[in-house]
């Protein structure tokens, strides 16, 4: 056997090739010197037995996998993974791993700032606390008041996060209608599709499926806690098959054991044809259909009589229709310990709300649902909820959605999509703004813990956005693209600083883990519940002073009362009073021994003490095999009919598909020398929130452009050749990686890299930013971005 | 005394990297690619699109193999490079003159510079970091999201590592060179 057993690095595509390059310097606020200092004094010290370890949960990625934080002479020195944890096990991945790096960033945010230039030109001034609280407060006072306390005048978004409900809390008792959260450009088809269809989104069981087909959804890469782990211990031969679908061959496909190179954005057309391989060759389980499908007739009806043939399949997706008709019996002999994985992934194609119902259906033909090796929706173990304090505003306007003058049954209703959803339309709300079509004029906006510059389609218009606004008050740590156009920044302390509110993770093997506070905050830095509590006690009083002014009923209450006792509806200093640390006790107390356990062990669950053993040096027992809750809905999905819902007739009315279809508009054209632009994620990145962690970088320093070999020799390309990328929407600027890894009318980067902040000193410039090229393209269902939807030309420059 | 080795259960690595990433903090490796002590060795992929071998583009994790008969070990001039009571290859900083000539010998190219400690620096099983502090796992071990890794003991018949090498077929790397590795990857 001819194995690479070299430390020199094989080239995989954007692989890093060059040494970490000395930080620039800029003109951001307070650059300091230290990095070389606190790199090497943590990582000197070796021998040291005085540490202790502190449980907490991660945040480099949204998995919220459990480590031991070891702390060292007040320095944390090492991140190792928590055991106690059913849902990460026993693992820290690499950028778990490189958690300290975010913690010790010499570029971080360290004290409040407020512009002090052009905004976007980088340029701050420090400040303290209260003259930050009091320029924000200064600024809503007027804006509010020239809206006449338009509560929704101010935008609150907000990036994923276990704090993010604090901050939402904040956007509640404001009063605005306007909230924007990452799902409509991340989950919100796949999530909304399998709800609608099986009552949840539902979990995979890697564990013990035994065939798995996995489309669009690169777990060896884009790692997802438990399933990554779960399912390569279990591939190549070793218990589950692996089919594999996607245009690229990622490491997903280098551990399967069928690679279908699909062309990209066809999966729904895949997924009709493997469903009518089993409907017309009878391979279904006849009786769990009968007992657990509304409408399967029609659903039978509509799919062989639009003769989703594998042969028809075969022209739009590039697999053979012998492939197919293999996958779909292989996947109903397995079933129901077979899994067409739901993935968790962005919106590729406009067709991806109907493919996700088309997966949900075609797995429930086999009866995978709720049941030991298939998708299963497991226990939760609740949490007390919080008193909420929720004033109305009798001026606060709804939600900024444009609803189409004149509808008709069996069209959209909005101007943007045909649900909105509570995450919201992120690209639709953002255009609406530039092109002037707001019911009433959105006039601020907070932002915490996103960077929608980067994040989102089309980064020219995000930065429009931002130009336009009146206020903008970012909350992060980092300071990010979207930062920099900031009017005012609060400086977040990292994950490894702050106790979070507590959550609780259903499956399986329920549990409840709680994010503690390793270290205090440094340097001036805070966690956004005492950045709440601070602003909230700043801005509450002025803010009411706008609503008596415009709200009639507040001065005929207070008439009827008194001040103090209409204004204590109104006062937003409530929510934010309590330390985290009391919220979280309170939300758990109904389960004795909890506080003490999350506390010790960053972990709860009501049987833990019984339970929990260790197997063998890697493996751990959390919950016994009978004592986990692989079924608990009688194998039925989880609608309020529990019935897998093939039809859905009420959607027909807002323009949607009753049913998974195919449309000819759906075929993507790829004209004669442009390409098909994909993105993707990396297992050392998350996204563009990773881009300035000094260890990850040498893993990864910059994308790389992966274009087909044969076309990059056509095209006299080479490995390392500087390729401008552009669309309708931009350019960008990348390296070439010339591959046999992708087909040869697609072109294929990374997410999250091409930074233009100055603050960023390791990511600024490196790579290529992919939004700066991909098309404002909305989803028409959710108004999610379509991400794989766009044609660029190459030029080497 | 213990004998200490490592077994991979290679076909479960995914490439990720976790374990380059956690031995450098752990064991306090200098940052830059340049420097590390652990690697995911990859073979190129064969096959022209989309008709790709898969089999082609294993991964193959690796490291120090801690040979029984260590070339490095032979060729030290200053025996700064010698075997621990627990049969570990290790590096004595205080006798490394940098002469690089394990650096050459390893058949594994398992070596690199460090320039802060000026010594040729390899894998040294955590042994001054973890199982100094009494723990029995290294960093690589501990952190891999699919658990490619056993460490342990394979004098102790008992030990997991050595029921795991009873019972399972392996190989190890470069087997004709006669260096005796004490990685063994399971086939």
């Amino acid at each position: 056997m001819e194995i690479e057993i070299s430390r020199r690095r094989f080239l995989q595509g954007s692989v890093a090739l060059s040494v970490i390059a000395a930080s620039e310097s800029v003109s951001f606020a307070e650059k300091n010197d230290t990095k070389s200092n606190i790199i090497s004094s943590y990582g000197i010290s070796k021998t040291s037995k005085d540490g202790f370890s502190v449980p907490t949960l991660c945040e480099i990625c949204v998995n919220k996998c459990a480590l031991l934080a070891r702390v060292e002479n007040g320095v944390v020195t090492k991140l190792d993974p928590n055991p106690y944890f059913p849902k990460s096990k026993n693992m820290l991945c690499p950028r778990g791993n490189a958690g300290i790096q975010a913690l010790y960033d010499p570029d971080r945010l360290k004290f409040p700032l407020i512009r002090d230039g052009q905004r976007g030109s980088g340029k701050f001034k420090r400040v303290t606390w209260d003259e930050a609280y009091t320029y924000i407060n200064e600024k809503m006072v007027k804006i509010l008041d020239e809206e006449k306390d338009n509560r929704s005048t101010f935008l609150f978004c907000a990036g994923e996060g276990m704090a993010e409900e604090t901050f939402k809390t904040f956007y509640q008792v404001f009063g605005s209608s306007n909230w924007l959260n990452h799902a409509s450009l991340c989950l919100q088809t796949v999530t909304s599709a399998y709800g609608l269809t099986l009552g949840a989104y539902p979990q995979a069981d890697f564990e013990n499926a035994t065939y798995v087909i996995m489309a669009g959804a690169n777990r060896a890469e884009a790692i997802v806690t438990p399933d990554t782990m779960d399912l390569f211990k279990r591939t190549e031969g070793r218990g589950a098959k692996l089919v594999y679908v996607d245009p690229i061959f990622t490491n997903t496909a280098a551990k399967a054991d069928q690679w279908l190179a699909i062309k990209p954005g066809t999966d729904l057309a895949f997924v009709l044809a493997l469903t009518y391989v089993v409907l017309s060759e009878k391979l279904y389980n006849e009786s769990y259909v009968t007992e657990n499908f509304n409408d399967f007739e029609a659903y039978q009806e509509h799919i062989l009589s639009h003769h989703y043939t594998p042969q028809w399949a075969e022209k739009i997706t590039g697999i053979s229709a012998a492939t197919i008709e293999q996958v779909a019996r292989e996947f109903m002999q397995h079933a129901p310990q077979s899994i067409y994985y739901p993935g968790r992934r962005s919106t590729f194609a406009r067709s991806d709300f109907q493919l996700r119902r088309a997966m949900a259906i075609f797995q429930a033909l086999g009866g995978g649902i709720d049941i030991k090796g298939g998708l299963v929706f497991g226990k939760g173990l609740g949490l007390s909820a919080h008193e909420e304090v929720t004033p109305i505003y009798a001026n606060s306007k709804a939600r900024a959605i444009k609803k189409k003058e004149q509808v008709t049954k069996g069209q959209a209703g909005y101007e943007d999509c045909a649900i909105v959803s509570g995450g919201g339309s992120w690209i639709g709300w953002r255009n609406r703004f530039l092109e002037g079509k707001m019911p009433y004029k959105v006039r601020g906006m907070f932002v915490y813990k996103h960077n929608p510059v980067l994040n989102m389609p089309n980064t020219a218009k995000t930065i429009e956005m931002l130009q336009k606004m009146d206020l903008v008050v970012t909350i992060d740590t980092m300071p990010s693209d979207t930062v920099m156009y900031a009017d005012v920044v609060l400086p977040e302390c990292t994950y490894l600083e702050r106790t979070d509110p507590v959550k609780t993770f259903g499956g399986v093997e329920p549990s409840i883990a709680q994010r503690n506070k390793v270290i205090e905050p440094m340097f001036e830095s805070k966690p956004v519940l005492e950045i709440m509590r601070g602003l909230s006690a700043k801005i509450s009083k002025p803010l009411f002073e706008v609503a008596q002014k415009y709200d009639e009923d507040i001065a005929s209450s207070i008439e009827d009362s008194s001040y103090d006792e209409v204004y204590a509806e109104f006062d937003l200093t409530k929510p934010f009073t309590s330390s985290q640390e009391a919220l979280n006790e309170h939300a758990v107390a109904k389960y004795p021994d909890a506080v003490k356990s999350l506390k010790e062990k960053g972990v709860y669950y009501p049987e833990m003490q019984t339970f929990f053993k260790q197997l063998s040096a890697n493996t751990y027992q959390h919950y016994p095999e009978k004592a986990k809750a692989y079924t608990v809905n009688a194998q039925k999905p989880k609608t309020s009919s529990k019935k897998v819902e093939c039809n859905l007739a009420n959607l027909a009315d807002k323009g949607v598909d009753a049913m998974p279809t195919w449309k000819d508009d759906f075929e993507f054209i790829v004209p004669e020398g442009k390409f098909r632009l994909i993105t993707g994620r990396h297992a050392q990145f998350t996204q563009s929130g990773t881009g300035n962690n000094a260890m990850l970088r040498e893993l990864i320093s910059e994308n790389y452009i992966w274009i087909n070999q044969g076309v990059a020799t056509k095209k006299g390309i080479s490995f390392g050749d500087k390729i401008e990328v552009s669309s309708t929407t931009g350019k960008t600027v990348l390296k070439a990686y010339p591959t046999e890894k992708i087909g040869p009318n697609m072109v294929f980067f990374i997410h999250g890299f091409g930074s233009e902040s100055k603050g960023l000193s390791l990511a600024y410039r490196r790579g290529g930013n992919d939004n700066a090229v991909i098309e404002d393209k909305i989803e028409p269902v959710y108004g999610a971005s379509v991400m794989h939807e766009t044609n660029v030309t190459l030029r080497k420059v | 005394m213990a004998k200490y080795a490592m077994v991979l259960d290679y076909k479960n690595c995914i490439n990720c990297k976790a374990c380059e990433v956690a031995c450098k903090e752990e064991n306090g490796v200098l940052l830059g690619e340049h420097y590390h002590r652990i690697w995911v060795g990859v073979n190129p992929i064969k096959g022209v699109y989309p008709d790709l071998s898969i089999a082609s583009n294993a991964f193959y994790p690796s490291q120090c193999q801690h040979c029984e008969n260590a070339p490095c070990q032979d060729v030290c001039p200053t025996q700064a490079t010698h075997y621990d009571e627990n049969g570990v290859v290790q590096v004595d900083e205080s006798k490394c003159i940098l002469c690089s000539y394990c650096m050459v010998a390893c058949p594994y190219d398992a070596r690199y510079v460090d320039e802060r400690s000026m010594t040729i620096d390899k894998c040294s099983f955590c042994s001054d970091t973890r199982l100094a502090r009494g723990l029995t796992s290294t960093a690589c071990q501990a952190t891999c999201p699919t658990k490619v890794r056993v460490f342990g003991d394979i004098s102790d018949p008992t030990s997991e590592i050595s029921m795991i090498l009873k019972t399972r077929e392996y190989f190890t790397l470069k087997a004709s060179l006669g260096t005796e590795p004490k990685l063994f990857y399971l086939k």
